[in-house]
């Protein structure tokens, strides 16, 4: 019984609280409150425009608004009434006698005057009676009832969930694009100054010392010579290492001087045509980077050709990036595991690979990738 | 012999100033940046300046444009320029001027204090100093080419001829006599179609150009 005053009491108090908040534009209060009665999570509506035009969530906020104006305040004059005259019928019934008699206090909304303890004591309890099973079992029904409504109103539908999430994951994907390739030029900047500094240092120093060991009989100049040599083989690891995180001519040239310094050390020759690429996320170059080595490594190697085409375009923010050979054509991408690799990484930014390598030629690798920054 | 450092790294700097000096070098000074190099260049005029790419403020390719510049100012001052990574377009670029005493070399190799010492007097004396790396990329070619049809032998002494070694200096490396190099040469000009002519620098920059060339 305890419970269901309980309801009863939170339920007046919704449905109370309907009067004060007919004002429109208080939609997340209508949800808040709606959500809180019904023990639910509070929808959760991201909006972008408060247009009625372009924005769903703004009109059905708006026509939620036109229902509840029409049907809040009477659900909360209902709850006035009710509730209102479970204490009017017992002041009634108990002090009836201490009003005037000219103008005696009534019971049933006006209907009957109360003027002896007869009808005080059978009319009074009647009302106070009826309107508590009313308020115990009717209101709660009314007001879940209400925040139902105002919820299957006011709820984005599946399909904007949906839109907002894409939306959510798209943003939060180009950040941690960003980060990530953030984090790479930091890594390549700290072991260009860090490491490959200190092993060169160490190079130099045993490079001096062996030149000063030469007439040292022993082991101790063999040693050295294995030392200096592991060292040179650690440079030479590291640096390798370093290219395929982020490519240090990127971050000296930026995307078109890499890819001019592609095209000069490839095996066939190159024609390359950049646009105006303006700034780009380094994960976007980075990838971009190992396309072109990748593709022109596979024209190089395989295709037979006798020239290769690079052309970079930027429109809007999608990166394209198209390598072009006029070689034997016939590339696999089951064969070999480079092809598949490019593909994944540029599907990890979100972006689109697509070969074309008909017998006889041309090849064709075009990607696309999102650079929005 | 007078040397002027640019190198933004402390370690490295005061490393390279050692060596140079144990190798009885003088180094005139230490310059962090290209501004301080230009300035350190006009005025101590040394006789060859040892550049890193990487310098401040921006830490990109600012060496190799000091490089340039100074060459520009001081009528082809000879310039050893130092890298982490080599690139076959930096060398082009370092190169485009076509006078002799320029030098472009992994910081590796700095280690091998003999090769290194030769390179940066080879460098000073108007000769060349490419790194290996360079010229491997400059060798990978495609079936036809006619580097290919070269001897391995003749592919190694190509690869010398171009890093900037002369001709004894190839015997030495690679453990033959002069006479055989002589002939090795002889027949890479002619299966390349170059000038058998071209000497010194000359020589080094017809091979390069001609590994270069159709890019």
């Amino acid at each position: 019984m305890r419970e269901r005053w309980v309801a009863c009491l939170r339920a007046a108090a919704y449905l109370l609280g309907a009067l004060p908040t007919v004002f429109p534009g208080m939609s997340n209060r209508h949800r808040r409150r709606a959500a809180r009665l019904l023990g639910v999570p509070a929808p959760v509506v991201h909006r972008k425009a408060r247009r009625l035009r372009t924005d769903p969530a703004a009109r059905r906020e708006a026509l939620w608004w036109l229902v509840h104006l029409v049907i809040g305040p009477p659900l909360a004059l209902l709850t006035v009434l009710c509730v209102g005259n479970i204490p009017a019928a017992l002041v009634a019934m108990t002090l009836w006698w201490a009003f005037p008699s000219d103008e005696p206090v009534t019971l049933l909304w006006g209907g009957v005057p109360v003027d002896g303890w007869g009808v005080a004591l059978t009319v009074g309890p009647t009302q106070a009676l009826a309107l508590s099973a009313l308020a115990l079992w009717g209101l709660p029904p009314l007001a879940r009832a209400h925040a139902r409504l105002c919820l299957a109103m006011l709820s984005p539908t599946p399909a904007e969930r949906l839109a907002e999430r894409v939306e959510v994951l798209t943003r939060t994907r180009a950040e941690a694009v960003g980060a990530h390739g953030a984090e790479l030029r930091r890594i390549e900047r700290d072991l260009h100054d860090g490491v490959q500094a200190r092993l060169v240092a160490v190079a130099m120093r045993l490079g001096l010392a062996r030149e000063s060991l030469t007439d040292v009989p022993g082991g101790a100049a063999g040693l050295v010579e294995e030392a200096h040599a592991g060292v040179e083989e650690a440079m030479a690891e590291l640096r390798g290492v370093i290219r395929t995180i982020y490519p240090p001519i990127l971050a000296d040239r930026g995307l078109t001087g890499a890819m001019a310094a592609l095209a000069a050390r490839s095996g066939v020759p190159v024609t390359v045509h950049t646009g105006d690429l303006g700034q780009l996320p380094a994960a976007v170059e980075t990838v971009a980077y190992f396309v072109v080595t990748e593709a022109l490594a596979n024209t190089t190697r395989h295709g037979r050709a006798t020239q290769a085409e690079v052309r970079l375009t930027r429109t809007g923010d999608r990166l394209a990036v198209e390598v072009r050979d006029d070689g034997a054509g016939g590339a696999d991408e089951r064969r070999g595991t480079g092809i598949a690799g490019l593909r994944r990484r540029v599907l990890a930014l979100d972006g689109t690979f697509r070969l074309t390598s008909p017998a006889g030629g041309p090849t064709v690798i075009r990607v696309e990738l999102p650079c929005a920054s | 012999m007078r040397v002027v450092i640019a190198e933004d790294n402390v370690l490295l700097a005061s490393g390279l100033e050692l060596l140079l000096a144990a190798k009885g070098f003088q180094v005139c000074a230490v310059a962090g940046d290209a501004p301080g190099l230009l300035a350190a260049v006009d005025e101590h005029r040394p006789d060859v300046v040892i550049v890193d790419v990487r310098l401040p403020p921006s830490f990109r390719d600012e060496g190799i444009r000091a490089a340039l510049e100074a060459r520009r100012r001081h009528d082809g001052l000879p310039v050893l320029v130092l890298s982490q990574y080599v690139e076959r377009e930096y060398a082009g670029e370092l190169l485009s001027d076509g006078r002799g005493g320029i030098g472009y070399l992994l910081k590796d190799r700095i280690g091998r204090v003999g090769e290194f010492v030769d390179a940066v007097r080879r460098v000073a004396a108007g000769g060349t100093a490419m790194d290996p790396e360079v010229i491997s990329q400059l060798l990978v070619r495609r079936d036809e080419d006619p580097v290919s049809a070269l001897t391995p032998r003749e592919r190694q002494v190509l690869a010398l001829m171009a890093e900037g070694h002369d001709n004894t200096a190839i015997g030495e490396r690679l453990a033959i006599t002069h006479n055989a190099v002589h002939k090795h040469v002889g027949n890479i000009f002619a299966k390349l179609g170059l000038s058998p002519d071209d000497r010194g620098h000359r020589r080094v920059l017809a091979v390069l150009t001609y590994l270069d060339r159709g890019r």
